[in-house]
């Protein structure tokens, strides 16, 4: 099989094409997100207008766990912390560069773990009271909304999972250090996701 | 890319500025919560716990994605989408959430 | 710059391990390959639209006589065919045969580059494509049948599994669109950064094809508009499957909602498909014409206010839906204001031809026919873009001739210009020319046979979608005028067996074609025919524009884009 190409190589050909200089896989990441702000941007704006228009679901939505969901938005902005450590120490040429990086990493996917695993309990709970994605409109946004992100959430894991076993072998500790720029910009924009979702469904 | 991003008045380095961030992050939430119990109007509590939300999402796409660093070009990709769903939401408001 | 400073973004390939046929062939990240493969999948998938098309076409000229190779239909049959054939052809045909071919194969060769920037991405997006195109053609043999809710797929129609009989059909619509979705958007990705980021020393943006732009521009309008309609889907889906309610009143919805979401992409969507195919003779007008093409920049920025102006274009499309009627001013403003770019596209395309030397080559004729037939298309849509008229002519058959005015166009005629174009590129051969003008001339008499009459029936008011129009008295008098259609479509579909056989005969027999039959500009016919695994020996330098034909004082009509001035061989190449 040929070689794959050097995806993250910055070709300089001087004539005044700055556009040609960044590098392809941050743009093809940023594309990617681009798309996927009009994805929950378009959901989230169909539960906004759905809920302008039946008076504002107060009753339903008094029945959500705001302070789970608060709780799981401190697990997900420190996640966020963690994976920027990640990816800041991936920069650092020194001594015992991969272990922290590797132990950052990690600390990101038990967090991210932890999340799910809130959002499953905070799941069982509502499905206890009949709270189920047929059981009105309200609800059917609420499941549809954090189902979508929680699926995002659990993506993000695995892809992290991917490079912390990948980090373990010393070979592939530099793919490791360029490739988690952009598991790192994925799992900030899953982190920007909620934290727009968890007032608009929570706190309104 | 940027190891040090420079603040407005003292330089801090990659890991204490990711820290840095995080503590305004979480400031923000808090004071999100706070305005959500306080008995204040419902549409000042919405729109504060908005701004919040749009403070800390600038935060950790300028500081943490890195985006103020970037090439132009990035800036608008990461921009248009989010004009065009503020355009399209504005656009339903009078078919879709104002029918009588 | 000396070549030894320039540093290629791909590793080069010291030596390449003989690979296995699979590899080669099935599983392979070659951009060519790639294009073959959507080839393929999308030549099929017309096939299949076609003969939907014949049957819905037999349907119409003889009410509830049995069909030919099918029997008799019942009305709700007549609903699935006409849904299956709007899917296939949008999402299975227009987008692979536009995007998929044209775009894999050419992009990477036009602005110098060995392959795309994401060469095994690019393979997980066909292979995601040709999933969902299987589960489309499975939907057809489940219980129930395959959708039936129009290729608009309405709400509550296809939000409610109790309306149609296409219980699992229509879920395995929403499933096979998404994947299509899928597959476009990594695609997409693959396109733009491809294009961004790996142009040749000496390609700044003014030096790019049209044909690059045009896929490119295609590329970032899907990205942008399909969003909320995958949004929609998820929520189609529950409505269906947990009864989320979502599209449906009775639980507190709303289906204007997902019209609107279905055309803010919906509409994006024709721009999509009409863009690449617009690039296709934007390349292929200035090569037979042997003139440079007429107003480049002025096309480039078309193509941006295209790509800008049909987000904000959508609700065209509904404006007798029910929507708030002040939405239908600013609608009909934006959507004339749409009909000026392609204006001056068309003009652009006129000016190219005006004082040419014209070889009327099969690409050349087929060019022509889009041209003449787009115009056609593209002026009957003012009517529909202005909710005035609009009141009467929606859900006539004046739209279905319309879009198959344009659409059409630009998936085949254009589609098959390209594809007669670049086929010596493709497989190293040439196909017949005198079985190419046979293919043009049936296609292009068929084609107006087919379409002209459906216009006189909507005006007169015969509505889509009806399984029997002849039965309202109403429309008893122009029954004719369906057959005539019928019988012309019948002759449409037969037009394509000389194609086929051509395509087919000519990669065994057809004449070997040498690196530059049709002595063009741009960069994949400075390499051999087929090119070689890495496309370019070495990176080619690029010193001009895409359309220097005919240049005062050069000793010959072209000047390909990477030789230096004086470097052109005193014979041409055939």
């Amino acid at each position: 099989m040929e070689a794959a190409p050097n995806i993250e190589a910055v070709v300089q050909f001087g004539d005044g094409d700055s556009i040609r200089e960044i590098p392809a896989a941050r743009l093809a990441i940023w594309l990617f997100l681009a798309s996927e702000i009009m994805v929950f941007g378009g959901l989230m704006s169909c539960f906004m207008l759905l809920r302008i228009a039946h008076g504002g679901w107060d009753a339903e939505a008094a029945h959500v766990h705001w302070r789970i969901g608060a709780f799981n938005t401190l697990v997900l902005l420190t996640s966020s912390l963690t994976m920027a450590l990640a990816c800041t120490s991936a920069k650092e040429r020194k001594r015992g560069t991969a272990r922290r990086l590797r132990t950052y990493l990690g600390f990101t996917i038990v967090l991210g773990l932890t999340f799910l695993g809130v959002k499953a309990c905070e799941y069982s709970l509502e499905f206890a009271k009949g709270f189920t994605p047929g059981a009105g409109l309200f609800w059917a946004f609420y499941y549809t909304l954090t189902g979508l992100h929680s699926l995002h959430v659990l993506a993000g894991i695995i892809l992290n999972t991917t490079l912390w076993i990948a980090a373990a072998r010393a070979d592939l500790v530099p793919v490791v250090q360029r490739r988690i720029e952009y598991a790192g910009l994925y799992w900030h924009f899953v982190d920007v996701v909620w934290i727009f979702l968890f007032p608009l469904v929570y706190l309104t | 890319m940027a190891n040090s991003m420079q603040e407005k008045s003292t330089p801090i380095a990659g890991a204490a500025l990711d820290l840095r961030i995080w503590e305004w992050l979480v400031g923000l939430l808090f004071i999100g919560l706070l305005v959500f119990v306080t008995p204040i109007p419902k549409v000042a509590a919405i729109g504060l716990v908005f701004a919040a939300a749009v403070v800390k999402a600038v935060l950790v796409v300028r500081k943490y994605m890195h985006l103020a660093a970037e090439h132009w070009l990035l800036y608008v990709l990461a921009l248009t989408p989010v004009v065009l769903i503020a355009g399209m939401a504005i656009a339903l408001l009078p078919d879709i959430a104002f029918r009588p | 710059m000396s070549q030894a400073a320039i540093q290629r973004n791909v590793l080069p390939v010291e030596h390449h391990e003989e690979l296995s046929f699979v590899g080669k062939y099935v599983f392979s990240t070659d951009h060519k390959t790639i294009a073959k493969q959507y080839l393929g999948i999308s030549l099929f998938m017309a096939i299949v639209g076609g003969f939907t098309a014949y049957a819905i076409r037999w349907q119409l000229a003889w009410p509830s006589s049995a069909i030919p190779g099918v029997g008799t239909i019942t009305p709700d049959a007549y609903n699935t065919l006409v849904t299956m054939h709007g899917t296939i052809m949008v999402f299975f045909v227009a987008m692979p045969f536009l995007l998929g071919v044209f775009g894999n194969f050419c992009i990477p060769l036009m602005i110098g580059a060995s392959d795309m920037a994401f060469p095994r991405l690019n393979m997980l997006s066909v292979w995601t494509l040709l999933l969902g195109a299987l589960i489309l053609l499975a939907s057809f043999f489940v219980p129930g049948g395959a959708a039936a809710a129009g290729w608009t797929g309405y709400a509550p129609l296809s939000a409610r599994p109790d309306l149609t009989p296409a219980v699992l059909g229509q879920d395995m619509w929403i499933v096979a669109l998404a994947l299509e979705f899928s597959s476009f958007l990594m695609g997409g990705v693959n396109f733009i950064t491809t294009a961004l980021n790996m142009r040749a020393p000496g390609m700044g943006f003014w030096r790019v094809p049209l044909l690059v732009w045009y896929e490119v521009t295609a590329s970032v309008l899907f990205l942008l508009s399909v969003g909320p309609l995958i949004g929609g889907a998820v929520m189609l889906l529950l409505d269906r499957l947990v009864g989320a309610g979502f599209f449906l009143p009775a639980k507190g919805g709303d289906p204007l909602l997902w019209e609107h979401l279905f055309w803010f992409f919906g509409h994006p969507e024709v721009y999509v498909v009409a863009l690449p195919g617009f690039g296709i003779m934007l390349e292929i007008l200035p090569v037979f014409s042997r003139k440079p093409i007429f107003a480049y920049r002025a096309l480039v920025y078309c193509a941006l206010t295209t790509t800008g102006l049909s987000l904000i274009v959508w609700a065209h499309h509904m404006f007798i839906s029910g929507m708030d009627p002040r939405l239908a001013t600013p609608f009909t403003v934006t959507t004339i204001l749409i009909s000026v770019p392609f204006a001056v596209i068309v003009f652009a395309m006129i000016a190219t031809l005006w004082g040419g030397s014209i070889k009327f080559d099969t690409p050349m004729l087929f060019a022509l026919g889009g041209l003449t037939s787009f115009l056609l298309g593209g002026v009957t849509g003012i009517f529909l873009g202005s909710a005035a008229t609009d009141i009467y002519l929606h859900g006539t058959y004046f739209v279905v001739a319309h879009f198959h005015y344009t659409l059409f166009p630009v998936t085949f005629f254009a589609g098959f210009a390209g594809l007669y174009y670049w086929y010596p590129k493709m497989f190293g051969r040439l196909m017949n020319e005198t079985w190419g003008k046979v293919h043009f001339w049936l296609t292009m008499a068929a084609f107006q046979g087919v379409f002209m009459p459906l216009f006189l029936s909507g005006i007169a008011g015969t509505p889509r979608r009806v399984f029997a129009p002849n039965e309202y008295s109403l429309f008893k008098a122009i029954q004719p005028l369906q057959v005539h259609a019928t019988i012309a479509a019948v002759i449409l579909l037969l037009a394509q067996l000389p194609f086929v056989v051509n395509f087919f005969w000519s990669l065994k027999r057809g004449t070997q074609a040498k690196d530059n039959p049709w002595h063009a500009n741009t960069l994949e016919w400075s390499v051999s025919s087929p090119p070689p695994h890495d496309n370019f020996e070495r990176t080619p330098r690029v010193r001009r524009w895409p359309y220097e034909y005919s240049a005062p004082g050069a000793s010959l009509d072209w000047s390909p884009q990477a030789e230096r001035g004086d470097a052109m061989p005193a014979t041409g190449r055939h």
